[in-house]
């Protein structure tokens, strides 16, 4: 393998790849990105098993070939170039790294052991606007539960919906649902035989760290394969899907309310991280007092007001301060409503301005 | 998939399980299984494209041989993705989706659920109920996971099919990892399949008592013709009649006729039937003669799983990271019940509806000085080292390389948090650093222990390592 390709194209790139090398010392194989060149392409590959990615930069092949190289080392190296095109070629036992005034060589491993990441693509289910997708996105995954042993929670479930998406995510304490609708340019299909899916929230979140040029980002689905593919501009990401079944979440959202609250975002956020401080030896309670013009939020003794506009009798609930920081950062505008029946019944949050998009969480008894 | 292909995908994996680290094998094949074998090509089913293809570019051999032994055939592997669905333990949802709304929870709720003690009339009622076996051990209480799935398999077979399947039925393991509650929970089944039957559960030691008794009143007929009608014969803690002679000899005529009769015989013990000293031989090579399975000290997640089944027959709601947190406290089974306990108890004494962290932590607080004399700053490094590979003077060493950074931050954390040193001292330990890092490092651990499942994973297998 010998082939040529500009420096600063590859460090960008090795930042991203980075994520999916697995940090298992006993899978040796897995501490290695594989290069595979050829057709005037470098193709670099990374996995830990949970999620692949692939990156293809353009570069001059003079041989085409594979190789592995140790991830880390290869990056720092990289890193730390100031030339402006490197060489890398292997006669397929070491891999040597040539710059116009460095040269260095790394012990491989053969590409053969590397695993494949994918068999095929599978079906497109959607090309949609990368920003605006990442967007809506945000505001969901961070309710996904981070333990691996409840596999359906810590997934976000998608359902299709006429033209788009409704997103769910959960982690038993709070949830965020939205209805993704597509642009106009936007396109997506339905796929027959699987109508909702459970993706990884890892690789939503992933998939929120690709930073390319290119506008749409393309979704693919593989159910022979059990798995989803995004790929934007160079880069695509595969991770399986999680086969389990997300709980009846539609019974749990609350259909009235007995009080509403608007509030600024922002204000809120600044009031509850006030009352954070204080909250941390009372078992993070933080509680909403609702009146007649205002919320008070309180941590014991300590309290903010936050002006709001209250419809409906005063009344009082008690949140875990880390739901309640997670929800406030995440919260997709900047005017809230607040919606709540009674002190043990969830919280729910909405956006002003339409109805696509809930966060609700779940409260915390207090007693008197 | 039925039974066969699971038991013999079960041994397979459990040869394996000696050649992978733990972490990787959890990675590698929790959601493996043996989807058919036609014509000597076992079909395995994998997770995703790329755990199948490395399934089989680097681990080709050793399931094939593993398999070959376990089959006495020569098979081609074929690997496919197929998502299994056999998670025995039933996910936990969380309140949110335990609550009903309209009001009805409100009332519900407010009741606190203290020391609900009653056991759910879900199990299966009895007529009657067996001598000496406790009715609440059964295999639906039994929690499940790698470490004795295994044991729990073979426990329902030979439940269902007495004296078919594996005759005798030898499972070993350390203490508190559930071997009595399999013993009971076969009884049980039999019992309930079957009352008439005669079924005796005892101890060695109370077999050994009714032997020397029946010596001493020479009358060994009426307890000979006992044992000898006994449709099942279970026998806890066989490893106590080591050196027993007479004892010894009595059991092996018992267990001989038995067999011939086709009487199913379990026993249990703390070791393999090999390695119980002074055993007569022909003894010993009985006892392997059928099945013997071991239980392994449950792992974290089997730990979280049991306080969970536990938290839910006491009537209290657990967390999942509260769970964790007991979970990592304890070493086996017994002590999580303690554990459990007590934080209940002192949930109840705040006033508390639930069990919060903070109250798992008190819980936990007495549990660690109790233990904390025997370890030491050496053992920590020590395993730290091991679990990393890395040596202690890079360890100690000036290098801040990611991993060694890493593994450092976690001696850090686990001296803190287990031996309870000052900063100063840590810093002295690990090579003269400032306190200031230390602090650094055990407030990053903290901080992603949460979060950061790598970490988490990391740490409990290093408290594995050294036991605590």
């Amino acid at each position: 393998m010998q082939v040529t390709l500009k420096a600063e194209e590859l460090k960008n790139k090795l930042g991203f790849i980075n994520h999916a090398v697995s940090n298992k010392q006993q899978l040796p194989i897995l501490l290695n990105l594989l290069l595979e060149a050829k057709e005037s392409k470098l193709n670099l590959s990374s996995t830990d098993l949970e999620i692949g990615i692939q990156v293809e930069l353009s570069a001059e092949v003079k041989q085409p070939g594979k190789i592995t190289v140790p991830a880390r080392t290869f990056s720092e190296l990289v890193n730390s170039l100031s030339a402006d095109s490197l060489t890398i070629e292997s006669d397929g036992s070491n891999c040597v790294v040539k710059t116009n005034k460095t040269k260095s060589i790394f012990a491989t491993m053969s590409a053969n052991e590397f695993p494949r990441l994918f068999e095929e693509r599978g079906v497109l289910l959607a090309s949609i606007n990368a920003e605006e997708m990442k967007k809506e996105l945000n505001a969901v995954v961070f309710s996904a539960s981070i333990d691996i042993a409840r596999p359906s929670l810590s997934g976000v479930y998608v359902e299709q919906e006429e033209n788009g998406f409704l997103l769910v995510a959960t982690d038993g304490y709070r949830l965020s649902l939205k209805h993704f609708t597509a642009g106009k340019d936007d396109k997506v299909n339905l796929l027959e035989g699987k109508s909702s899916m459970i993706v990884p929230a890892r690789a939503f979140k992933e998939a929120l760290a690709m930073k390319e040029e290119t506008e749409k980002i393309e979704l693919y689905v593989s159910i022979n394969s059990n798995q989803i593919i995004f790929e934007q501009g160079s880069i695509i990401l595969i991770s399986r899907l999680i086969e389990a079944e997300f709980p009846n979440y539609e019974k749990i959202i609350p259909v009235d309310f007995s009080v509403t609250a608007s509030f600024d975002r922002e204000e809120m956020l600044k009031a509850v991280r006030i009352c954070s401080i204080f909250a941390r030896d009372i078992a993070n309670v933080i509680k909403f007092s609702l009146q007649k013009d205002k919320i008070i939020v309180s941590a014991g003794e300590n309290i903010v007001e936050v002006d709001s506009k209250i419809k409906g009798e005063e009344n009082e609930i008690a949140f875990n301060s880390r739901y309640l920081l997670d929800a406030l950062s995440n919260l997709p505008s900047e005017n809230i409503n607040f919606e709540m029946t009674g002190p043990l019944n969830p919280g729910v949050f909405k956006t002003a301005e339409d109805a696509s998009y809930l966060h609700l969480i779940m409260p915390i008894k207090v007693q008197e | 998939m039925n039974d066969r292909l699971d038991t013999i995908w079960q041994h397979v994996l459990k040869e394996l399980k000696k050649k992978v680290s733990t972490a990787n094998f959890f990675t590698l094949f929790a959601n493996t299984g043996l989807l058919s074998l036609e014509d000597n090509i076992a079909t395995i089913a994998t997770p995703s494209t790329v755990v199948g293809d490395l399934l089989y570019k680097r681990f080709y051999k050793e399931l094939k041989a593993s398999l070959d032994e376990q089959t006495k055939e020569n098979n081609e592997l074929l690997f496919i993705v197929q998502a299994l669905n056999k998670s025995p333990i039933k996910e936990k949802t969380g309140p949110l989706f335990a609550t009903e709304l309209n009001g009805l929870s409100e009332k519900d709720r407010k009741t606190t659920p203290i020391l609900k003690t009653e056991i759910k009339p879900s199990q299966p009622s009895m007529i009657g109920h067996l001598p000496r076996v406790r009715k609440e051990y059964n295999f639906a209480t039994f929690a499940v996971s790698s470490t004795n799935q295994l044991a729990f398999v073979s426990s329902q077979n030979v439940a269902q099919n007495p004296g078919q399947s594996y005759n005798p039925f030898f499972i070993y393991g350390p203490v508190g990892v559930g071997k009595t509650h399999l013993l009971h929970a076969i009884a049980n089944h039999i019992y309930m399949q079957n009352p008439e039957q005669k079924t005796i559960y005892l101890t060695s030691e109370e077999f050994t008592n009714e032997v020397v008794e029946a010596i001493k009143n020479n009358d060994t007929s009426r307890m000979k013709k006992r044992f000898r009608t006994a449709a099942l014969l279970l026998i806890d803690d066989i490893q106590f009649i080591e050196g027993k002679d007479r004892v010894q000899e009595e059991l092996f005529h018992t267990f001989n006729i038995l067999i011939d009769q086709g009487s199913q015989i379990v026993l249990s013990s703390d070791r393999p039937p090999q390695e119980i000293k002074k055993l007569e031989k022909r003894l010993s090579s009985r006892f392997a003669g059928g099945l013997t399975v071991d239980i392994e000290a449950p792992d974290f997640e089997l730990k979280t799983a049991i306080l969970l089944k536990k938290a839910e027959k006491y009537g209290w709601e657990l967390s999942i990271e509260v769970a964790k947190l007991l979970a990592n406290g304890a070493q086996d089974t017994r002590s999580l019940e303690g554990l459990l306990l007590r934080a209940i108890t002192l949930a109840t004494s705040l006033q508390q509806s639930e069990i919060t962290s903070e109250v798992a932590l008190k819980a936990l607080g007495k549990e660690t000085e109790e233990k904390r004399g025997s370890l030491h700053a050496d053992d920590i490094i020590k395993e730290v080292c091991n679990f990393y590979s890395i040596k202690p003077t890079q360890l100690k060493g000036p290098k801040r390389d990611a991993s060694l950074v890493r593994a450092r931050q976690i001696t850090m954390y686990m001296l803190k948090a287990e031996l309870k040193l000052t900063l100063v001292e840590i810093g002295n330990i690990l090579g003269g650093r400032d306190h200031t890092t230390v602090m650094h490092g055990v407030e990053k651990i903290e901080g992603q222990l949460e979060g950061n499942v790598h970490i988490s994973q990391d740490i409990s297998g290093i408290k594995q390592l050294l036991r605590v």
